[in-house]
């Protein structure tokens, strides 16, 4: 920690990030060297796209991507349950994969591509229809996090056995036990986005 | 002074009514499958607001310090440098005037009471909201703190200076009440509380061990476990002068409400209650928790009150391990049979450490003939968090039934389904007394315990598999074991709830209270219920049961007791509604009177000339609680409100409703005798649940249940460092429970005598599966290697333990 702050009260060049012991010095460099250089981004700005909608977000350090997405941007599909990597609700999309975004800092997530639950409703989805159907829900607090994770599931392979769905989510927990619906609605969803395709 | 009628109008009708319960309707949505949820969308599209999703500008963030030590008193506590940390915008200490002193306590008898509600919390003699004593590790204690993000408010946190001392503290029951141990209340003489159950007896077991053929003696140990559910304890709170605005996390709003208000001496007619969407409960965020377990809605509406702004109060998840199970229990059994199964006498012998007031003999009482019944209980008091609901009170029970009969079958060498109707009955009377009961209230006279126990023998193979103990190696080469118990659903006679039925003036009906739906899909059902008996579509009836200043509150411990409560509740209101909208369209049909019309699919017709309609919209058009009516005359709305109240807890006797429907629980379970592990192969639930409304209802609560027993039975479990008192567990990495993958298929069986005493025949559902099969294991693993566990949960050290293998 000690180290890490006397690394941050020298002077680092903002366009990459070399670190000078006084100001002239800064100075000298970033005009020899980054004259013609288009302006860095502020310290601490990530850029993401979330359901396809670009983003420009000012982080702090220790923001969790649970925390930009759920309390700075509003998206409260994405749930807290176990608050340590346990239990699958914050599921989010990162590129493709299934992530953990409470388990995730936001500073890191800069350029990525991140879908969550609102996104996979908005896009209508048939998972949404087939975990309403299957009563693949009670409480409905980690009903969420299961989507996202079958939908990244589904994304990947289109055509999973009933086996490899109960796999896939077995990351996920369900306080109230609603584990035998999900793999009757994701094969069901499976299903209906080959008819639609 | 004229005495107004329409109150004891009220009374009168809302009354619970003693009998079968013949509708008078057609069911058209009652008891359909494939009816969509109504909160199916909001919860499986993100869209479903919880207590934690709620945000205000200029919000504040609270935490509370908690004791590091199993038992320790603050000597000198310094908050200087917390205060000035940047960014904390109020701080609250054990001895600042607005806290100190000040008890949890409260109820609706004064602020003095404990509530009675309470139970095991009530037998601790003090509950300090913030004081400067713990007597467990992670009791709130010493200073709140609000700021402008969590991060700085748990910094704050750190920075108060503390000095501590520590004291002696214990964490095992036996140990507590041997002489010489420290006594951790101050003034007591001993650290055994002052129960009001703590003997119980009926007949004289004495007699009937002589009249039995064989006693058999066992003891068995249960370990603490919790609810731990989904959705943190949480809380918003925001002043808006003298008037106090709260969104919570709880089953019962309206009685956190009560004791909000009475702890803060404001009026009731001053708080507004808003209630999100509830992640999970299981009884966790049952009654007056986040007032008299915690002191959340306390702390908040204070510290709110200090900054002048909105204040968010959540826990994390290590500080949700408290509040166990009400099982922590060592038990000694001392049975009398008769060689055909016949139980003469039951003795249970209980050392409690945490417990809910229910000792473990009350399902005997209320299911079984067997005549000479004796409960004895210790609750000890020790240096670890109370007891709170938790899925539920009545785990004793189920866990005393199940092995009390599984015990006897297996001494006798008898089959187990045969042991239970064998002994089938009510508070000591055989199954004749339950037939001339049902004779004589209007019910169908069927046998619920056959039916169930046929059912699931057929689903699970019973005949064909059933085997001696220890006697049938799998190819696998693990052993494979099965087991059947046996029980009733509790609660089908308490509860009070109201809630009213509005004709909207476009036709579509909305039923307005208050409920806090934990899951079980309670709204979808009122909705079957009201649609059915105002003959409208489903799909013109809604709830957005949200604000509790509608008036209205349903009754809300989900699942066992809301429907039967509620049922009524809301089919009250819709005849009420059904009769007011008839009158109204009396006077638009053509020499009508209100009796010569009905209503189906929404339209209103003249019975003797059902061509002569008019839609449900024609008729309301005018009828609206509020217009700007320069053009035309209004007519008066037609809303109609209904309260029912369905009893009070108590034995089947005392209530005057013995209970008719019975349940039956198998399992197969594989066992590893190299590793001790244990695998749950097969499950097959059946229910007799009166009526089923709503049947994946049901089932969702079967095979839910039996997900949540499973871990309790094999993993769940609360484990306390012994050098130092502290939970080792407190996160869902280490304290486990089920996944998808942990138990095998579980088949569910809806039984529908109509032998409920709830509306339309109904019983509850819903706590009991994870209750019963955790002590169902037990008599699994024994039937599989021959050796009975005497330990819950059923750890693989244990079995092979039992096994001699370690």
């Amino acid at each position: 920690m000690k180290e890490e702050q006397s690394v941050l009260s020298k002077y680092l060049c903002p366009y990459c990030s070399e670190v000078f012991h006084d100001r002239e010095s800064l100075k000298k460099h970033v005009v020899r060297k980054h004259r013609s250089d288009p302006l860095p981004s502020p310290q601490g700005m990530i850029r993401l796209t979330i359901n396809g909608q670009p983003y420009e977000l000012m982080v702090e350090p220790q923001w969790t991507l649970y925390y930009l997405i759920h309390d700075k941007l509003g998206l409260t599909g994405t749930k807290m349950f176990c608050d340590r990597g346990a239990c699958g609700s914050c599921t989010v999309i990162m590129n493709g994969r299934p992530v953990l975004s409470c388990m995730t800092l936001a500073i890191e997530c800069d350029g990525s591509s991140i879908e969550t639950i609102e996104g996979i409703a908005a896009s209508k989805h048939p998972l949404i229809d087939a975990y309403v159907k299957h009563h693949a829900m009670q409480c409905g607090y980690c009903t969420p996090g299961f989507i996202v994770t079958a939908k990244a599931l589904l994304d990947k392979d289109p055509n999973p056995t009933e086996e490899q769905v109960r796999e896939a989510l077995s990351g996920n927990l369900c306080r109230c036990g609603t584990y035998p619906q999900h793999p009757k609605a994701v094969m069901e969803a499976a299903e209906n986005l080959k008819k639609g395709g | 002074m004229d005495v107004p009628g329409d109150y004891k109008k009220l009374q009168e009708e809302g009354l619970y009514k003693i009998g079968a319960d013949v509708p008078s309707i057609t069911y058209k949505e009652i008891g359909k499958r494939g009816i969509k949820r109504i909160d199916g969308y909001e919860k499986a599209s993100g869209k479903a607001v919880y207590t934690r999703d709620i945000q205000f500008p200029g919000m504040l963030y609270a935490r509370v310090l908690k004791s590091p030590y199993a038992r320790a008193k603050i000597k000198k506590m310094d908050t200087t440098k917390a205060e000035a940390l940047p960014g904390v915008r109020a701080i609250i200490r054990y001895d600042d005037p607005e806290i100190k002193g000040r008890q949890l306590n409260g109820s609706y008898f004064g602020p003095e009471w404990v509530c009675p509600d309470l139970a095991g919390w009530a037998l601790k003699p003090i509950h300090p909201v913030l004081g400067d004593e713990a007597w467990y590790e992670g009791q709130p204690i010493g200073a709140t703190v609000a700021a402008d993000s969590e991060e700085i408010a748990v910094e704050a946190l750190k920075l108060i200076d503390i000095e501590w001392e520590q004291l002696p503290f214990i964490l095992d029951q036996e140990e507590a009440i041997t002489p010489g141990a420290p006594v951790l209340r101050p003034g007591a003489e001993n650290n055994i509380l002052e129960d009001p159950r703590s003997r119980i007896e009926k007949g004289d077991v004495e007699k009937g061990f002589q009249e039995a053929d064989k006693i058999i003696e066992f003891k068995a140990k249960r370990r603490a476990h919790l609810w731990a559910g989904a959705e943190l304890p949480s809380v918003v709170v925001r002043w808006r002068g003298e008037n106090l605005e709260m969104w919570v996390h709880s089953q019962q709003p309206y009685h956190q409400k009560m004791l909000l208000a009475e702890w803060l001496g404001i009026p009731m007619n001053k708080i507004t209650v808003h209630v999100p969407y509830q992640g999970c409960s299981f009884g966790g965020r049952g009654n007056p928790a986040n007032n008299s377990e915690n002191g959340m809605n306390i702390l908040a509406s204070l510290l709110a009150k200090r900054t002048a702004k909105p204040v968010k109060f959540v826990y994390d998840r290590s500080e949700t391990f408290f509040g166990e199970s009400g099982d922590m229990m060592v038990t000694h059994f001392k049975v009398g049979a008769k060689n055909d199964g016949t139980i003469t006498a039951v003795h249970i012998k209980n050392i409690f450490a945490v417990y809910m007031c229910t000792p473990g003999v009350e399902h005997l009482i209320d299911n079984t003939k067997i005549p000479n019944l004796l409960c004895e209980s210790i609750v000890a008091d020790v240096s670890i968090g109370p007891a709170w609901w938790c899925r539920c009170e009545q785990l004793p029970n189920c866990f005393c039934l199940t092995l009390i009969f599984d015990h006897v079958a297996a001494e006798l060498g008898l089959d187990p389904t045969e042991v239970a109707l064998k002994n089938d009955g009510c508070d000591g009377k055989d199954t004749s007394f339950l037939s001339k009961y049902k004779r004589e209230h209007g019910f169908p006279e069927r046998d619920s315990l056959k039916e169930c126990i046929e059912a699931g023998k057929k689903a699970i193979g019973w005949d064909e598999k059933w085997h001696p103990p220890g006697t049938r190696r799998l190819p696998n080469g693990k052993m494979h074991g099965m087991a059947f118990t046996w029980d009733h659903q509790w609660d089908d006679v308490r509860g009070t709830g109201s809630a009213a039925v509005m004709i909207e003036n476009d036709g579509s009906v909305s039923i307005i209270a208050q409920h806090a739906d934990i899951g079980v899909n309670p709204w979808t059902t009122y909705c079957q219920i009201v649609a059915d008996e105002l003959g409208v579509r489903l799909e013109e009836v809604n709830v957005k049961p949200f604000e509790l200043d509608s008036g209205f509150a349903m009754m809300s411990p989900d699942g066992s007791c809301n429907l039967v409560s509620n049922g009524n509740v809301v089919r009250k209101a819709a005849q009420k509604a059904k009769r007011m909208l008839l009158e109204l369209a009396a006077t638009k049909f053509e020499n009508a009177q209100p009796q010569d019309l009905d209503i189906k699919d929404s339209i209103v017709y003249v019975k003797a000339s059902p061509e002569k309609q008019m839609s449900i919209k024609e008729v309301v058009a005018k009828a609206m609680p509020m217009f700007d009516s320069c053009v035309f005359w209004t007519e008066a709305p037609v809303i109609a409100w209904a309260w029912h109240t369905q009893g009070l807890w108590g034995e089947a006797i005392e209530t005057g409703r013995p209970r008719l429907c019975r349940q039956a629980h198998f399992i197969e379970v594989e066992v590893d005798t190299d590793t001790g592990l244990v695998e749950v192969t097969k499950v097959v639930n059946v229910n007799d649940v009166g009526k089923a409304i709503s049947p994946e209802t049901v089932e969702g609560q079967m095979y839910g249940g039996t997900y949540m027993g499973v871990g309790r039975a094999l993993t769940e479990e609360m484990i306390w460092d012994k050098q130092t008192g502290v939970l080792l567990n407190r996160n869902l990495l280490d304290y486990k429970y089920a996944t998808m993958l942990d138990a095998g298929p579980i088949e569910t069986i809806v039984v529908e005598t109509g032998m409920g005493h709830g509306p339309y025949g109904t019983t509850g559902i819903g706590e009991n599966t994870a209750t019963v099969i955790p002590a169902l294991l037990g008599p699994a693993v024994y039937n599989a290697i021959g050796k009975w566990v005497d330990e819950y949960p059923i750890t693989p050290d244990k079995v092979l333990k039992a096994l001699g293998k370690a």
